[in-house]
């Protein structure tokens, strides 16, 4: 058969999609009705009263389904090591000088979004933020940096040992809480429900998700810096 | 008085519930009518992020009360009731980490397709018709 | 307040999908893209999920649609 795509085919997705679009409406519109039923959050939030801290979102991502983020944190790893080894060449040889806008203001820009982006991270246990958006936000200041200074390269070796620290360094410290409190990734740093709302508060907690952070962070600038540097094109 | 009527009728859980239903499903067959019928690859997936986002937003849109807050304890709330479910918020998290993730990876893919054969028409991608 | 802001906002999403998905030139679809994911955050935002909607404006409408203009360049159709 031939699967091309031409003006026909319009049509008959058209149709297709149609149809599928109104028996969803109507399923949709048949089910009204709000019913409150028990929800599974509530005694999570009841549990976090006495283990968590006081942002319940970083404490399940962290501490009740804290496994499920290692998983992540692998499918992560998976996709940075698959595009390091799809994209090859050579860094470029031959480079234009970019704005002379983009280099005056890319000086005075990258120091305050490192500083809010390890903000975020450290923080992300007492107001919305966390290991996630704070790697990410210091991968646009590398990104930031790259596209504004032609020579600027972060050595392989640096960023191929952050990435390693953070990675095993998660894992230790599951291995540890195994050790301590027969609980893999148990609180074993102590959590005082008095001290909820200060910095060091929710003993393990902080610690990972900083560990996440660096991870993340790095891998997101390992993936960057792939895509912009290696090409063979003259 | 008719747009105090309008409002109030508008911030009933029904209501926002029906909307966000109907809004993420135009959303989500608007993504899989670029899907089918787009022919540049990188159009293919922007479709299919498209799609996700639809999907992250049925999600959170059908678990919220009209007069609960975020499940973050600041200034004046002290006590954890009333407040919206933490874990779908954490699911959608990761799914979006993954996404992007994901999201990269294809992107690769294409690129390196692209210089080897020179191709991104998804019409030509294929190598089974040729000898 | 909340019931009108929902309306505004996932008409505004809907239409500005679909005009990216249908345009000719891809940077411009792909910044109508990053358009898609700022409707998103503001309705994140209003379903009183901060951290999804601090993840998906860094995420959806920040380094996803960066990935995607790099690639442009590498494919060639950066005009």
């Amino acid at each position: 058969m031939n699967f091309k795509r031409d003006i026909p085919t319009r049509t008959y997705s058209g149709f297709a999609l149609s149809t599928l679009f109104i028996l969803t409406i109507f399923n949709i519109l048949l089910e009204t009705g709000v019913t409150k039923t028990q929800r599974a959050g509530d005694a999570l939030l009841a549990l976090n009263g006495k283990e968590g801290v006081a942002n319940a979102v970083t404490s399940v991502v962290v501490y009740f389904r804290g496994f499920d983020t290692l998983g992540e944190i692998a499918v992560l790893f998976i996709a940075a090591l698959g595009i390091g080894l799809m994209l090859h060449g050579n860094t470029r040889s031959t480079h234009e000088e970019s704005n002379y806008i983009l280099q005056k203001a890319s000086r005075l820009l990258f120091p305050m979004i490192m500083l809010f982006g390890v903000y975020v991270m450290v923080y992300g246990h007492l107001s919305p933020g966390g290991g996630f958006q704070g790697g990410v936000i210091i991968a646009s200041g590398i990104l930031l940096l790259l596209i504004s200074n032609e020579t600027f390269e972060i050595p392989h070796a640096v960023i191929s040992a952050l990435e390693t620290f953070a990675g095993i360094s998660y894992v230790l410290i599951g291995l540890i809480g195994l050790l301590v409190l027969d609980k893999f990734l148990g609180n074993f740093l102590p959590n005082d429900m008095a001290q909820m709302g200060r910095l060091f508060s929710g003993g393990i907690i902080p610690v990972i998700y900083i560990v996440v952070g660096i991870k993340v962070g790095s891998e997101m600038g390992m993936i960057v810096q792939n895509l912009i540097k290696r090409s063979d094109d003259d | 008085m008719m747009i105090d009527a309008l409002l109030s009728y508008l911030n009933q859980e029904d209501v926002i519930r029906t909307l966000v239903d109907t809004g993420s499903m135009i959303l989500f067959f608007i993504g899989f009518f670029g899907l089918l019928t787009q022919r540049h690859i990188i159009k293919i997936f922007m479709s299919v992020s498209v799609m996700e986002v639809a999907v992250f937003l049925f999600f959170i849109g059908n678990l919220f009360h009209v007069g609960f807050t975020a499940p973050i304890l600041g200034d004046g709330h002290d006590a954890f009731v009333s407040m919206n479910d933490p874990i779908p918020h954490a699911m959608i998290l990761t799914a979006i980490v993954i996404g992007m993730a994901v999201f990269a990876l294809g992107v690769s893919f294409a690129i390196e397709y692209y210089k080897l054969t020179g191709r991104t028409d998804i019409n030509d991608i294929s190598e089974m018709g040729e000898r | 307040m909340t019931g009108l802001i929902v309306l505004f906002t996932f008409i505004a999403v809907i239409l500005v999908a679909f005009m990216s998905i249908v345009q000719k030139s891809l940077p411009d679809a792909i910044i109508l893209f990053m358009g898609v994911g700022l409707g998103a955050v503001v309705l994140f935002f209003v379903f009183q999920a901060p951290d999804v909607a601090l993840t998906e404006a860094v995420i959806g409408a920040g380094i996803s649609a960066l990935i995607f203009l790099m690639a442009l360049k590498h494919l060639g159709e950066e005009r």
